[in-house]
């Protein structure tokens, strides 16, 4: 979630006090504070993005691994994903519901969402 | 990754990361509120959407009935390939799993000042969104002669409940040769294909029990959706059963008599069997009474947003919105619902915002064994939201195509319905 790791740039660095000049600690806590934002953003708008995408999905697909008539997406690798996106965009598949969705999406957001399942695995429902 | 928010900017910009960090936490003590109001599928969808991706949200769902009746395969209920109660769908596991307060109850008024809404039993719930999906209502007067009482004698079946049944008890009475009149509405109305679905679906039912019987379709149109793909289908299925009447032929509906069940155009008069007028519509009551409605007698909105263009703080989403070149469909409003909650989710708790995505599809039968289907994407701006992509069965399709489309349709039935309600 956004925000968990708000505490640990202070406790890091008040430990550190001692050893450490006032500008050596001004220079670590922004270098960290950079490294915590880049890495809150693969991870959590990642994911954030991958759900809101995801749910786009989930209108016809079930994403609890039940896949009685419209097959489940759960459980693909993210190869797979981004290899059956493709066909389906490109007419190698066919499939014109599925086609008409890919067409509308960027090989970027097929990457995030080929991610963002490939991470769920078949854990049922979790969103 | 290309899309950085402004505020993931300002960090990288030298703003100290923490402080945003802390902005963030502390903003998110404050559990904010959304009222939805109306459980069909547009407001169960975006209660479900707004509840599950913040757990900082306060959402309530206000819908006066205990269970939801889907419009949407309503016609296999008519044709006897589906029970009624498969298109039934209550709330519990909206509350259950994802913790939606659902309050059963009918909201009376809306304060837009002091951000309140106030319920028929006294109650009034505080709001700092509002996510209004009332679905349509029937305009007044359209149809001379058509008002509540006669819709228990001809009904619409439009909104689907004990309509539906009434219709379909007609049917099951009705003789053999006798005369179903279908009144279709002006555009726009909820689901383009719905009437001519129906008529097909109708005559299913006729083929097997009722084969001397006849269709008539006195539309307030002169064309429809998928006009021959209708045709072919009616043609190649129920040869000779349905005939269709464009509005430059009859004049159009001006009046019913609900006791000769008669049908009356500008010159002709038919005498119905079973009737089912479907009238032209509008946005629901309730967006009449917020002052949410332009001149059209639909709810002008910000496409990327949903919120009102007319009244800030409430979003408007499903068949009342008047959402650019977007159908009135379910698959829509359920779409429309998820943009919506992603909206006010990034408004309300400062979640990222993407670029959103808007689609329709549908699944048609014109017999047990043939359905077609659609699909569009569309793409919104500030203004408007036009047809990006579209797809639509053709004439011709061949019948192995047709078939796994009706397997296909019961599929998406149940992952759509569990997408809303499960």
């Amino acid at each position: 979630m956004p925000g968990q790791s708000t505490s640990i740039v202070p406790a890091a660095s008040e430990h550190r006090q001692s050893a450490f000049s006032m500008h050596k600690i001004v220079a670590l806590v922004t270098a960290m504070s950079l490294a915590i934002c880049v890495a809150e953003r693969s991870f959590a708008a990642d994911n954030d993005q991958g759900a809101q995408l995801a749910a786009t999905c989930a209108a016809c697909h079930r994403l609890d691994g039940h896949d009685r008539g419209i097959p489940s997406i759960i459980g693909l690798s993210e190869e797979q994903f981004v290899v059956v996106m493709r066909a389906f965009k490109s007419g190698e598949r066919s499939g014109p519901i599925m086609r008409t969705v890919v067409r509308s999406l960027s090989d970027e957001e097929i990457a995030i969402l080929a991610r963002y399942f490939a991470s769920r695995g078949k854990e049922g429902e979790r969103r | 990754m290309k899309c950085w928010t402004r505020r993931q900017f300002g960090c990288l910009a030298g703003a100290t990361c923490t402080g945003a960090l802390l902005a963030r936490t502390a903003r998110s003590q404050v559990r904010a509120r959304v009222v939805v109001i109306g459980g069909g599928v547009g407001g169960a969808t975006a209660a479900k959407y707004l509840a599950l991706s913040s757990k900082t949200l306060d959402v309530t769902l206000v819908e006066p009935k205990g269970r939801y009746t889907t419009c949407f395969f309503s016609n296999l209920y008519l044709a006897g390939l589906r029970s009624f109660e498969s298109l039934t769908h209550g709330y519990e596991t909206l509350a259950q799993r994802y913790g939606v307060n659902i309050v059963h109850d009918t909201v009376t008024a809306i304060d837009p000042v002091a951000k309140n809404v106030s319920l028929e039993s006294g109650a009034r719930l505080s709001y700092d969104r509002i996510v209004l999906a009332p679905g349509i209502a029937f305009k007044a007067g359209a149809i001379d002669g058509y008002d509540d009482a006669a819709m228990q004698i001809m009904p619409h079946a439009w909104t689907a409940g004990p309509q539906t049944r009434l219709l379909r008890q007609q049917l099951e009475t009705m003789a053999d040769g006798g005369v179903f009149v279908l009144v279709a509405p002006p555009d726009p109305f909820r689901c383009p294909p719905g009437p001519y679905e129906r008529a097909a679906l109708i005559a299913y039912y006729f083929k097997q029990y009722k084969p001397r019987s006849k269709i008539l379709i006195v539309d307030a149109k002169d064309s429809f959706f998928a006009q021959d793909v209708f045709e072919d289908g009616w043609n190649r299925h129920y040869p000779g059963m349905i005939e269709w009447l464009p509005a430059q032929f009859t004049g159009g509906v001006k009046a019913v008599d609900v006791k000769g069940r008669l049908v009356k155009t500008a010159g002709d008069t038919f005498k119905a069997d079973v009737a089912n007028v479907i009238p032209a519509q509008e946005a629901g009551r309730l967006a009449h009474e917020a002052h949410l409605v332009d001149q059209s007698g639909w709810c002008p909105i910000d496409p990327l947003t949903f919120e009102s263009k007319l009244q800030p703080g409430i979003h408007v989403i499903g068949d009342a919105a008047k959402a650019g070149n977007m159908a009135k469909s379910a698959f829509a409003s359920n779409s429309q619902a998820k943009v919506c909650a992603f909206a006010i989710l990034a408004a309300l708790t400062g979640s990222d915002r993407f670029a959103p995505h808007l689609f329709n599809t549908c699944y048609t039968l014109l017999a047990s064994d043939d359905a077609v289907t659609s699909a569009i994407s569309y793409s919104a701006d500030a203004e408007t939201i036009k047809v990006n992509d579209f797809f639509l069965s053709k004439v011709g399709d061949n019948a192995e195509t047709r078939r796994e489309a009706v397997r296909e349709a019961d599929g998406w039935y149940a992952a759509f319905t569990h997408d809303i309600f499960g």
